[in-house]
């Protein structure tokens, strides 16, 4: 079934080369073409079903197009199904010999026997060129009212094929309103649920252009078009049954009766026997009650074992789909999980994606009271034969550590780790007694005693040579040796290949020269010629800024490299709260297998209902882009944060900063050039920075530059006035979007009238225009609105763009703003907010 | 929505190829797939859902024949693997089996089979019992008859009434001679037993099969005596919900044939029929191994098919285990199987030998996990016991027969 050009690919040498039989073939079909003989349809059959393998297996056999039109007068079903296969295939390869098939397809359409009928107006509608659609429209529209069933099912779907043919044709035909009124009033669900997936198909592509179209979308989420197919559900295929429920999900009842009746109607999907109706169920009630907080608890425990079970029973293939889910649920709300612990137990013969997925949740469900078994069973997979797993297993004890239950066990339990004798193990065991260390310095005396009998030969692994380094630094002075194996490390400088290790190694050479000086002296000397000589950039600079701070005042350099420790209260997360909840709101599709939302990862050329102008595309894409970035980099930091910091801050400061801004001190300098890079005026930025408006870059700025730029007391600045006649073309909007940084970057929450008035992007652009701040692009359905605006302000040609993305069935709003002015943004954001909650207020 | 459906055999070859929208889906992504599933091997195969660079894939591997289907929009991701599974179910079904063979001999029925199975990415009809009044599958009944009467359509002249009826998973004109029902309780017992002997997790997953050659549309009710056991519980559509929430009886018109009528889980038991008892002991490069297997808790039933499997760490250099009943197999991938069958009444069945490890390696640092099987027909492990099974309405003589096996799941014993 390979198109034309494939067909040159050398086929293996079981398969049969092709040309001497296609010509073969091409003669004998023609011989038959007109026979009437007795058995001449045995033969055909024979002929037919060769000429199919042979597509099949990826032979081109469009050359015998004609013959086989030819011999398609026939009356025996088989035959003429076999046809149709053929015909669908190469038809769109040959459009003019397409034109001979019209003929026996239209007349196939008026045979009595429905299943003929049907066929072939599902052919008819499979061939797919353009210029024939004119050949369509009549059999669709008799299809359409057919009297069996069987018949307009197929009809129905063929609309739709002929919509993405062509789209004009569809819509003059007037065949979306038989539709929607067979949708309505059909008696066989299965037209109903057909009728259904093409409207919305059509109508949601329909939307951006025509305002009727748009507003019919809106009606399929109207109360008597959802109850209408609630009451029926049952009647429903269930793969029909999972479209309507999708259907139901961004319903927004009117009030919470409606919801509970909705959920007892639903509640016996959840019992279904087909996985995908019951996710799509939970899907339902997980929506419906996302406003009803304390619903929303008895929600996860009804939804509980439906879901355990799913991944218990079914195929492999489905469990893992369902454990996906099951763990973004779990991540919500890990205290509804805790009792079920057991169940995330992993198995020897499970595939190691799952175990991982499997440990994240014994992690997150880890309380008071299951901890003492959930760490034994870790330990227990420590000695697994997967070694992936028995490294992961030992961060989960950790990371439970680290959540504060029970730490004294597990702190012994950790410690046994290091005596284990397995690389791997002492490296991940290390790794993790630092980080236990950071915030529990209480534990001190405990750990050193076990790690300072690591003999550092042992440890290979960056990471773990890194963590073991960063303890001999800032312990140096309860580990007798310290200042020794530092010196024996520093001798070996130049076998080291990680760059992370040597730069940990100046720092804790430093930190133990301040502890105890005589005996560091000669290494910290050899520590900062080996560093001056590095070729590596930050090696290099951070040897060199050592030497200089102490050559410029030595207890300054302890207070900048060593200061005192407060102890790390909430390490930062991996994965940014916004994306979660973006995963969550896209609960069972692909996101959550991925565990990124679909922004991330689909075709942009396949995002769906979203519908710019070209222009503005291009605008959205570079938009995600930028978002894109900003989770990635923030995880990098954090791998950073936890090896490379020297002054050791609170972490949870990281959260709210950016990436590029997160760093000690002594790279603040380069991070100011990071941050102020993007900005036209960098004048500006440092300012704005000084002035403590923008709350990334400022904090760690404030730190360094305190001393160079004096913070110059912020005259209170006049109100901010826009320009109510504002312009700016798409181009430049898209360049100025690329540009600049985000400046704001916030969620907001709409009024409940808001969400229910916004109906169309329309309604908001125009109540925003009353407040002088333009849409220059938007897009979406209900219930995902996407506004990029700008405004200006009014004296003076400075911009502010603001991209806005509205979910109204959860009525939130996240604003993503950039300014030209940097030390307006924050005005600007209220003014934003302001004029966004009024939305819907009469 | 899916854009196309592959079916690939057993190295890779493309056996058949369904194109479902007007984005046609070049074939060629089911040579990257192959290359990545050689290079990456199993843990490749397990994946459900793939990202290639253009398209999301499907999988679902049945009997060595891989479901391939591609999409490039965000769907339910279970109701591709759901899809897919049917598919290959349906297949299997129709074609007595699945392998590669069997469906290059039968492609044109696959085709028409798949045709009717879904339309432009949708899925359509999925219930066996309507796609055979559609498309009659190709037996032996069928074939005998064309040759007889020289007409060798399969497929059949008239539309299925189910599809308009109310009941679509049955057709309204069944007739038997013999009507008769059979019940079947399958158990399959999922455990972890840790190395000091303690049950870490013991658990059941059953589902009740049903086999009905029923006339007419009868509508039966099935109880149980202790229905409360069960801990959740999944139906096929035909059980309808509001018996079962009140009075925990189901009730039913069943389709005709074998069907999967209920799945329930029942946690938290206590009682493993068997025991396994591994012990290792290392010394000097060498490691003594004994494993005692013996009955725990007798279900009063014949206890059968005991194997115990484990895969040596890589470590080991050489085995040599010896057994005082059943046989011992070590295959080359450091996979030991030991077959049982039956405990015999007049010695408790024990495996010992020693193991060879790596020079320089003193002891045993890394210790294999015992899987356990075993089978006990005539009980189901859970205690779930089935009271009675009426037939409303229908005064017919009626056979009802009812049969219970538990075999084990995932039972597997940590050292």
């Amino acid at each position: 079934m390979a198109p034309p050009a494939q067909s040159q690919r050398s086929p293996s040498p079981s398969q049969p080369s092709g040309k001497g039989e296609v010509s073969d073939l091409k003669l004998q079909l023609r011989q038959l073409a007109g026979s009437r003989a007795p058995g001449a349809d045995d033969s055909k059959r024979e002929l037919f079903k060769k000429v199919i393998s042979y597509m099949t297996i990826g032979i081109d056999v469009s050359s015998v197009f004609g013959e086989m039109v030819m011999c398609s007068a026939t009356s025996d079903i088989v035959l003429k199904k076999m046809c149709y296969l053929y015909v669908g295939n190469y038809a769109k390869g040959n459009p003019d010999l397409a034109l001979l098939t019209i003929n026996f397809l239209q007349r196939d359409c008026k045979d009595e026997d429905p299943m003929i009928r049907g066929l072939a107006l599902r052919s008819l509608c499979s061939l797919r060129v353009a210029n024939l659609v004119e050949y369509l429209v009549g059999p669709l529209g008799s299809g359409l009212k057919d009297a069996n069933s069987y018949v307009r099912l197929v009809a129905v779907m063929g609309v739709l094929k002929l919509y993405h043919i062509s789209a004009s044709t569809c819509v003059d035909a007037d065949f979306p309103a038989v539709l929607k009124h067979l949708m309505l009033h059909d008696q066989d669900t299965q037209v109903v649920a057909n009728c259904l997936s093409a409207l919305q198909e059509i109508w949601s592509s329909e939307a951006s252009s025509s305002e009727e179209a748009s507003r019919d979308r809106e009606a399929l989420l109207s109360k008597p078009v959802v109850y209408y197919l609630l009451n029926r559900i049952k009647e429903f295929s269930e793969w029909a049954q999972c479209l309507v429920l999708e259907l139901v999900a961004k319903y927004v009842p009117a009030d919470s009766n409606e919801i509970f009746d909705i959920m007892n109607l639903l509640e016996d999907r959840l019992q279904h026997a087909n996985g995908a109706v019951v996710l799509a169920t939970i899907k339902v009630f997980l929506n419906l009650t996302l406003s009803m907080t304390d619903v929303h608890q008895q929600v996860y425990e009804r939804i509980k074992a439906p879901l355990l079970t799913l991944v218990s029973s079914g195929s492999p293939e489905q469990s893992y789909a369902v454990l996906s889910h099951l763990h973004l649920l779990v991540m919500r709300a890990p205290y509804i999980f805790s009792a079920d612990y057991k169940h995330f137990y992993c198995q020897y013969n499970e595939p190691s994606y799952v175990k991982k997925l499997k440990l994240e949740m014994l992690t997150a469900v880890a309380n008071e009271s299951n901890t003492y078994e959930i760490v034994t069973e870790l330990c227990e997979y420590a000695a697994n034969v997967d070694i992936p797993i028995a490294r992961e297993s030992i961060r989960a004890v950790g990371k439970i550590a680290l959540q504060q239950y029970d730490v004294n066990a597990i702190v012994d339990r950790l410690l046994q780790f290091l005596e284990m004798e397995k690389d791997y193990v002492t490296a991940e065991a290390l790794v993790l007694v630092k980080d236990l260390l950071r915030k529990y310095p209480q534990w001190s005396q405990d750990c050193i005693a076990v790690v300072g009998n690591i003999s550092s030969k042992n440890v290979q692994e960056s990471k773990a040579k890194a963590a073991l380094i960063w303890m001999l630094g800032e312990y140096s002075q309860d580990m007798s040796d310290a200042p020794y194996v530092l010196e024996s490390l520093i001798e070996n400088w130049d076998e080291e290949h990680s760059a992370e290790v040597r730069l940990h190694l100046l720092t804790a050479v430093m930190k133990c020269f301040f502890k105890r000086p005589p005996e560091t002296q000669k290494a910290l000397g050899a520590a900062l010629a080996a560093g001056l000589a590095d070729f590596h950039q930050d090696v290099h600079d951070r040897a060199l800024f050592y030497y200089r701070l102490l050559q410029h005042n030595v207890s300054v350099a302890e207070r900048v490299v060593n200061p005192p420790k407060q102890a790390v209260s909430v390490f930062a997360d991996t994965q940014s709260s916004e994306v979660k909840d973006r995963i969550f709101d896209e609960f069972n599709s692909l996101s959550v297998v991925y565990q990124k939302p679909s922004y991330m990862f689909t075709d942009k050329e396949h995002r769906g209902p979203f519908e710019f102008s070209d222009e503005i595309s291009n605008l959205s894409i570079g938009a995600e882009a930028a978002s894109n970035v900003a989770p990635v980099s923030r995880v990098e930091a954090n791998g950073n944060d936890l090896l490379l910091s020297t002054s050791d801050k609170e972490e949870s400061r990281v959260a709210n900063n950016n990436g590029s801004a997160y760093s000690a001190p002594l790279y603040d300098a380069s991070a100011l050039s990071v941050a102020a890079a993007p900005q036209t005026q960098s004048e500006s930025a440092i300012t704005s920075s000084a002035s403590g408006y923008t709350p990334q870059a400022s904090f760690a700025i404030d730190d360094l530059l305190g001393l160079g730029v004096p913070a110059a007391p912020a005259p209170s600045p006049p109100p901010l006035k826009l320009n109510p006649r504002a312009v700016l073309d798409p181009g430049s909007f898209q360049q100025k979007w690329r540009q600049l940084p985000i400046s704001v970057s916030q969620e907001h929450s709409l009024s409940p009238q808001g969400a229910a008035a916004l109906t169309t992007p329309q309604v908001l652009l125009r109540h925003m225009q009353a407040h002088s701040i333009h849409c220059i692009a938007s897009g979406g359905q209900s219930p995902n609105f996407k506004f990029f605006f700008f405004a200006q302000k009014a004296e003076e040609s400075s911009n502010f763009l603001v991209e806005c993305k509205i979910n109204t069935s959860t009525a939130k709003a996240q604003l993503n703003i950039k300014a030209d002015d940097q030390s307006k943004s924050q005005e600007f954001t209220t003014l934003f907010q302001t004029a966004l909650s009024k939305f819907g207020m009469p | 929505m899916l854009q196309c459906i592959f079916l690939l055999s057993d190295s890779g070859e493309v056996m058949l190829e369904k194109q479902l929208t007007g984005h046609r889906v070049d074939r060629s992504i089911c040579t990257w797939f192959w290359d990545q599933a050689v290079s990456q091997g199993d843990s490749f195969k397990d994946q459900p859902v793939i990202a290639s660079p253009t398209h999301y894939l499907f999988q679902v591997v049945r009997e060595g024949i891989t479901f391939l289907a591609c999409t490039q929009v965000e769907m339910p991701p279970l109701m591709g693997i759901e899809f897919l599974g049917k598919v290959a179910d349906v297949l299997s079904g129709y074609l007595e089996g699945l392998n590669e063979d069997v469906i290059k001999d039968n492609f044109v029925i696959v085709y028409e089979l798949l045709d009717e199975m879904i339309d432009n990415g949708y899925p359509l009809t999925t219930e066996a019992n309507i796609l055979r009044e559609m498309i009659a599958p190709p037996n032996f009944v069928t074939k005998m008859l064309s040759v007889v009467t020289g007409n060798s359509s399969n497929v059949s002249d008239t539309l299925p009434g189910a599809t308009s009826s109310c009941v679509p998973w049955r057709t309204a004109d069944v007739k038997y001679a013999n009507n008769e029902v059979y019940v079947d309780l399958v158990e399959e017992m999922d455990a972890i037993i840790s190395r000091d002997g303690a049950l870490v997790k013991c658990e059941i997953y059953g589902e009740i099969q049903v086999n009905s050659h029923i006339t007419g549309v009868p509508d039966l009710s099935l109880s149980f005596t202790n229905p409360s056991i069960m801990d959740d519980v999944r139906f096929h559509p035909c059980v309808r919900f509001r018996p079962w929430e009140s009075h925990q009886i189901l009730s039913f018109v069943p389709p005709d044939g074998l069907f999967k009528l209920m799945s329930y889980r029942v946690k938290k038991l206590k009682s493993p029929p068997i025991y396994v008892k591994p012990q290792l002991t290392s010394d000097a490069g060498t490691c003594r191994i004994n494993v005692m297997v013996g009955i725990r808790n007798d279900p009063g039933k014949m206890i059968d098919n005991i194997t115990v499997q484990f895969q040596l760490p890589p470590c080991v250099l050489s085995a040599d285990l010896t057994a005082n009943h059943g046989a011992v197999n070590i295959l080359s991938n450091k996979m030991c199987t030991w077959s049982i069958d039956r405990i015999p009444k007049d010695r408790a069945p024990a495996l010992s030998g020693t193991l060879l490890l790596e020079t320089g390696l003193e002891r045993l640092h890394v210790f294999p996990v015992f899987q356990v099987g075993f089978r006990i027909q005539g009980v189901a492990l859970s205690g779930l016991h089935i009271d009675k099974l009426d037939l409303k309405v229908m005064p017919t003589r009626l056979y009802k027969g009812f049969r219970a096996h538990t075999r084990a799941g995932l039972y597997e014993v940590r050292t």
